[in-house]
């Protein structure tokens, strides 16, 4: 069995896993450990297939790049900026699902940081670019 | 290792005709190591009566206290060995970013609430927060980890040899989750309570009356028996009781318990409803 994971990760997960809105969960070492299905809507694949993935593996599978089209380097991704600096981030991009369909999306960045003052890790929202427009117009 | 209930109430003592058997007084309960040394599980009102037997000499006791709620605190201005000089009390509990332990518990031990305040305590009293890691009391081996409930909240793992207790008097791990199909890693106090000889845990809702109860951090009957049944403790013990369950309603929960307990393949005999002043020897 995989070490206990901590309450707030615990916590985190059962929160993304009951709402609709698509969002991701890290540990504190950078691992994708669960999306919810809204996610994997948008990723053209389910958590459960797709399993843990290393910060290099979910960074290459899910490419993330600008509206020119150029790769957004790592350390610019506001999931990478909430686990590095432990601060929220935002940014728009674009992401290529595993269908090969292509996202423009909204990704806000949340880090986790227990009642202990521990960091646990961060959680990312994501929201569709044509469905924030709807949303909103 | 002996364990004994002094409370298995929750949320708020219920005295009364309709609870003498099951009892009211909130969560206490308290472990006696093999040397003797004395470790008390939350401070509610059952400590009361715990603290009337240690009348002669208990030079040290150790209370580990699972969170702050008034239901896990409240006996401790009544406990008596605290009111003597010659009494080593060591208090246990959460560590918070927002305050001390013992400035979190002089919120109640101090005026307006309480006519007496921490200070002037007459034992030698210490507060120390529950490390991450395991640490030692006499000769058994202690344990603590965050569990689902409502603020900063502990279940505590106390070993002595090959016996093991596991407390957790308030939690609700099934919420948001459904703990029949979660992963070991991902269910909230798992490590802590797997393969503990005596597993002491929330059991404060029917199903039926569970919906309207969902965040409150505690469990339904289905979750307390899934989440037993997921950690494969040896023995169970069902706590926490609704103030609003008299003796009577208690009765038939624990026949209901008994049943869906063997559907999930465990032994009546080993699944109980916490009762008041119950002794458990684990051996
Ligand atoms: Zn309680
Ligand atoms: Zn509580």
């Amino acid at each position: 069995m995989e070490g206990q994971r901590s309450l707030e990760l615990i916590l985190a997960r059962n929160l993304l896993s009951s709402i609709s809105t698509p969002a991701f969960l890290v540990d504190a070492e950078g691992v994708l450990v669960f999306y919810n299905e809204s996610a994997g809507g948008l990723l053209g694949r389910r958590f459960e297939e797709a399993g843990k993935m290393s910060a290099e593996e979910w960074g290459a599978a899910f490419g993330p790049f600008d509206n020119h089209g150029q790769p957004i380097p790592f350390e610019r991704l506001p999931l990478t900026i909430a686990l590095r600096e432990g601060r929220p981030a935002h940014a728009s991009h674009c992401i290529h699902s595993q269908t090969g369909e292509q996202h423009d999306i909204e990704v806000s960045a949340l880090p986790l940081v227990s009642t202990d003052g521990g960091f646990r890790g961060a959680l990312a929202i994501f929201w569709p670019m044509a469905e924030a427009q709807e949303y909103g117009g | 290792m002996r364990i004994k209930v002094w409370g298995a109430r929750g949320s708020v003592p219920s005295p009364g005709p309709e609870t003498t058997r099951y009892g009211g007084n909130t969560s206490c309960v308290q472990v006696t190591l093999s040397d003797g040394t004395i470790v008390v599980m939350d401070a509610g009102t059952g400590i009361r009566n715990l603290g009337l037997t240690l009348a002669g000499p208990a030079p040290r006791v150790n209370i580990l206290l699972t969170h702050l709620h008034l239901d896990h605190i409240q006996g401790l201005m009544f406990f008596a060995p605290a009111f003597r000089p010659q009494t080593e009390i060591v208090i246990w509990g959460p560590k918070s970013s927002e305050a001390s332990l013992e400035s979190r518990i002089a919120r109640y031990i101090s005026a307006p609430l309480s006519p007496v305040e921490v200070r002037e305590l007459p034992c030698d009293v210490s507060f120390r927060e529950a490390p991450a890691t395991e640490w030692e009391i006499g000769p058994a081996h202690l344990r603590a980890a965050s569990v689902t409930h409502r603020g900063p909240t502990l279940g505590y793992r106390l070993t002595e040899g090959d016996r093991s207790v596991c407390y957790i008097p308030d939690h609700e791990p099934g919420l948001g989750a459904s703990l029949h199909d979660l992963t070991p890693e991902w269910i909230s106090g798992y490590d802590l309570a797997h393969d503990a000889s005596l597993l002491i845990h929330d059991c404060q809702y029917s199903d039926d009356e569970y919906p309207d109860h969902v965040g409150w951090g505690h469990s339904p009957l289905r979750d307390a028996l899934t989440f037993a049944h997921r950690v494969e403790s040896e023995r169970v013990l069902l706590f926490h009781h609704d103030p609003l369950h008299s003796d009577d309603f208690l009765d038939a929960f624990a026949g209901t318990a008994t049943e869906r307990w063997c559907e999930l393949g465990g032994a009546a005999e080993r699944l109980e409803l916490a009762v008041e002043r119950r002794e458990i020897d684990l051996g």
